[in-house]
């Protein structure tokens, strides 16, 4: 068969499979879809062959393009936004948490290491926390948890405070996240370099309260939220480092390779550390702030952190390979 | 025809599930940039819209909930801004969009919105270090770093702007004596398929490198080569 006979014989199907996919993309009468998999199958087929046999540009390109926008079609994937978030919530995330638990081990110690020693440092010799604030920060600290500081409870008076700082805090906290994420790809310094500092800049605020202003202030404010945006920076981390350690470490794939495979891998990571920073603002805006005893602020603190314990350890387990 | 077609085009193949390739055109670094810069100029017009409608509105709200409304429009806007636009169903922002370029995943399909995230969350990194877009030069498919971690590629949607005319007609059709590579044969075909484009004397000046196959240089060689490509594309 030459080409012009080939072309005289599909021709018709070709329009016609042109015409459905038209209607599908919404640019064209609407029409019944059950026929479009095969036809696509075919001129699947027909590309195939046209292409080995050299049947040109002209007929290549029409087909290549039909084929192009045909896949797209079939293969998209279907919304089902509720189960995909019960999925996530359910499986996919706590199991690739405890898949990655070396990454969340080197995660955690860089973030924590710093963070304590700085803390230590404090009762030692205050210059280090000094140095790290800097004079602004230390006003802004005392102001906040100095010994006669105001309450926070009084500043969050005003109406829509509580939101205001919600979002502030989803702005900056979830920005952070991603920034920490996207530092992975220096081959994981920019990740490190993140951890790192925000472990001496937290453990030099906490040294510093201890040092100059009232423990019980601080500690009663960050203990409801604490588990949420500690953890999730640190599973936000994970991520980052993921990516950084495929650049590092191909193993036998090349590294643009290996990058692909370990940003699949990462994303769960990335969504859910940035969800629980989320949740982190939300508890961070509209409860950590109020006037309630500090006995009930510390339990509930603990309260979720062992509730993070138990997710991260059980929650998923009977949904084994996916 | 995989790796062997790769030296007549500049086109990227990709091996569908389906059993067949599929050719994508690949959209080069400078495109993208302007791509880039058109997104920059309309995400700042949102901003101050933003801006304008939250302050106007902060009269009704109170100026501590109108602050927190802006904090969350511009977190999503300036981190979800190419997200959303990338997972619709046209697959690009109103940047690439206007210049006719899609995000496609390495299968020609739309992008999921997880690797949409990704692609665009690395882009911090090279808007902080603004040399590392550069090494998409030395990337085959032209992949910034944020696409090699998302497995992301930026084509082109719109068909060839150039107008395909059809190539001289045959006179004759001349057999092949020779043993040709399945190469070579696609390349005598497609001068044929693509002469259509060219002036007379850039024809000849093509043809002329035939000149041991055909025996003949100038028109009379164009006239040879047009034949022998009929001649296969009968016999292939």
């Amino acid at each position: 068969m030459n080409r012009q006979e080939f072309e005289q014989r599909k021709s018709d199907e070709w329009s016609n499979l042109d015409l459905r996919i038209k209607g599908l993309e919404g640019r064209g009468p609407a029409v019944e879809p059950e026929k479009i998999p095969g036809m696509f199958r075919r001129v699947c087929h027909d590309l195939a062959l046209a292409q080995y046999r050299m049947y040109g540009s002209l007929i290549c390109d029409r087909l290549n393009s039909l084929s192009i926008r045909g896949y797209r079609l079939i293969h998209r994937s279907k919304g089902g936004f509720g189960e995909c978030s019960i999925q996530f919530v359910f499986n996919t995330f706590p199991n690739s948490l405890r898949r990655e638990w070396k990454l969340f081990v080197v995660s955690s110690l860089v973030f924590w290491v710093p963070f304590f020693l700085m803390w230590w440092s404090a009762s030692q010799e205050i210059a280090w926390v000094q140095a790290i604030l800097g004079p602004e920060m230390m006003m802004q600290v005392e102001g906040m948890y100095g010994k006669d500081a105001d309450t926070v409870e009084y500043l969050r008076g005003e109406h829509g405070a509580n939101f205001q700082m919600f979002t502030h805090y989803i702005k900056n906290n979830v920005g952070i996240d991603f920034k920490l994420f996207a530092g992975g790809i220096l081959y994981g310094i920019g990740t490190l370099f993140f951890l790192v500092f925000n472990g001496l800049y937290i453990g030099a605020v906490f040294g510093y309260v201890d040092y100059a202003g009232d423990p019980e202030k601080l500690l009663t404010f960050v203990a409801g939220h604490s588990s949420f945006e500690l953890l999730g920076m640190i599973v936000v981390g994970m991520a980052g480092l993921k990516m950084g350690f495929a650049l590092l470490a191909p193993g036998r794939l090349s590294r643009a390779q290996s990058l692909t495979q370990a940003g699949r891998y990462a994303l769960p990571l990335l969504i859910g550390g940035a969800l629980m920073t989320g949740l982190a603002a939300v508890v961070e805006g509209f409860w950590s702030a109020q006037a309630i005893s500090a006995n009930v602020k510390y339990g509930v603190g603990i309260f979720f952190w062992i509730l993070h314990l138990v997710y991260f350890l059980f929650v998923g387990r009977g949904y084994r390979g996916t | 025809m995989g790796k062997l077609e790769r030296r007549l085009d500049t086109l990227q193949t990709v091996e569908l599930a389906e059993g067949m390739e599929i050719h994508l055109r690949i959209a080069g670094p400078f495109l993208r940039l302007y791509a880039y810069l058109l997104d920059l100029v309309i995400m700042i017009a949102a901003v101050i819209l933003i801006w304008i409608v939250i302050g106007i509105s902060s009269f009704a709200l109170g100026g501590n909930v109108a602050v927190g409304l802006i904090n969350l429009a511009l977190f999503v806007l300036l981190w979800f801004y190419p997200v959303f636009f990338e997972v619709s169903r046209k697959g690009a922002t109103p940047g690439k969009m206007v210049l006719g370029l899609r995000v496609v995943n390495e299968a020609g399909g739309t992008l999921t919105f997880g690797a949409s995230m990704v692609r665009n969350f690395v882009r911090i990194v090279e808007i902080i270090f603004p040399f590392l877009p550069l090494f998409s030069f030395l990337n085959p498919r032209f992949q910034r770093l944020g696409d090699l971690a998302a497995g992301s590629l930026v084509v082109y949607t719109r068909d060839r702007q150039d107008p395909v005319y059809l190539g001289p007609p045959a006179l004759n059709s001349i057999p092949v004596n020779v043993a040709l590579t399945r190469e070579e044969r696609a390349a005598i075909i497609s001068f044929r398929h693509r002469s259509g484009n060219w002036s007379e004397a850039r024809r000849a000046e093509l043809g002329n490198h035939l000149n041991s196959l055909t025996g003949q240089a100038g028109s009379k060689g164009v006239a040879t080569i047009v034949g022998m490509a009929h001649w296969l594309e009968d016999h292939s």
